[in-house]
């Protein structure tokens, strides 16, 4: 380890509690900066309003989504909110839809519909278009929502594509798929699983994962982790 | 077919995930990524100006360039490059400008 030219007066090892980081300027890293710069000096739009949606797009994530149909599951009133006035519920959990602009982000429209499942209905959300997603709630879309695999396959195939997925529903359950649009987001509200009574809010929010408010997974007690976890290739050897 | 100054750094090939084992980091996506959801934001809402690629436009291009000319870039790296191919494509930016200015951002950022 280096000197770092200041006295210790404690004896840890810095080499050891700093995170590891990239230690290399690289090509796409300028030029993000290039393109954004040249964009602002032609007048496109301001560093400000950049900053803007930059900041909004570190803060947004799938918890306010969870938390929203734990609290449904637990309160048949705010339930009814949910599915009659979903703008007024998200607002509860802490997501304004007319945030960063006062209208919204220009990809997020604010009709918000939540689909509710039953014992024999079961929703999915797609955007077969581009790849329209309730951002403002759930965070941005998994890379494989984006795909044209995943878009045009679901509103053709949906059971095969949510078998993909290692969800297997039986004939007896209709699969709604819904197509999302520049003026209509969707979010599924999934059924409580067994083996949840007593659950606080909390507890249940941890089991609701991305997936399963996209509509490939149905929340399992014990299952916190989304089914997709890897969908870019596995690591590049170095120097190929 | 790729515009010079893009192809030279898709075969440079510095992608996240190379960067990221060679550094030992554990981030899923670059850095960089929340900048250029800004950017793309910010773009989309600019779209009536004059020859800035519409919401959909921008969609569509990304969505073929990445398949095709940028099949071999990761997300989101192809999702940038794809947006610098569209720009230039649609003249909103120069192969010249964009050159000097990598070349700018470049030695700003090792000096």
């Amino acid at each position: 380890m280096t000197d770092h030219g200041h006295d210790h007066d404690h004896d840890h090892d810095h080499d050891r509690t700093v995170k590891p980081m990239v230690d290399e300027i690289t090509d796409f890293e300028v030029l993000e900066i290039a393109l954004r710069e040249l964009c602002i000096e032609k007048g496109i739009f301001t560093a400000e309003e950049h900053r803007r949606f930059t900041e909004f797009a570190e803060q947004i994530g799938p918890t306010p989504a969870a938390t929203l149909v734990a609290r449904a599951w637990l309160d048949p009133d705010f339930k009814a909110l949910a599915l009659a006035e979903p703008m007024t519920a998200s607002k509860e959990v802490g997501v304004d839809w007319l945030e960063p602009t006062g209208f919204g982000t220009p990809s997020d429209f604010t009709a918000f519909q939540i689909l509710e499942d039953t014992a024999t209905v079961h929703n999915v959300i797609v955007c077969a278009l581009c790849s329209c997603y309730p951002r403002p709630i759930l965070g941005n879309s998994p890379e494989w929502y984006r795909t044209p695999n995943y878009r045009r396959r679901l509103v053709r195939w949906p059971r095969q594509v949510l078998a993909e997925f290692g969800l297997y529903l039986g004939d007896d359950i209709e699969v709604r798929v819904q197509d999302s649009n520049q003026k209509h987001r969707f979010m599924v509200m999934p059924m409580r699983p067994e083996g949840t009574d007593g659950w606080s809010e909390d507890q249940l929010a941890e089991i609701i994962t991305r997936d399963c408010l996209i509509g490939v997974a149905l929340p399992k007690a014990g299952v916190t982790t989304n089914v997709i976890t890897a969908t870019r290739a596995a690591v590049h050897p170095v120097g190929e | 077919m790729k515009p010079d100054t893009l192809r030279q750094i898709v075969e440079r090939n510095q992608v996240w995930p190379v960067m990221a084992a060679k550094y030992g980091v554990e981030n899923p996506v670059p850095p960089w990524k929340t900048s250029l959801d800004g950017l793309c934001d910010a773009l989309d809402q600019a779209a009536c100006e004059a020859d800035v690629p519409t919401f959909k436009e921008r969609r569509d291009e990304e969505d073929d360039l990445s398949a095709g000319v940028y099949s071999d870039l990761p997300y989101p790296e192809n999702q940038l490059v794809s947006l610098a191919h569209s720009l230039l494509a649609r003249g909103v930016i120069t192969e010249d400008e964009l050159q000097q200015r990598l070349s700018v951002v470049r030695a700003r950022l090792e000096s």
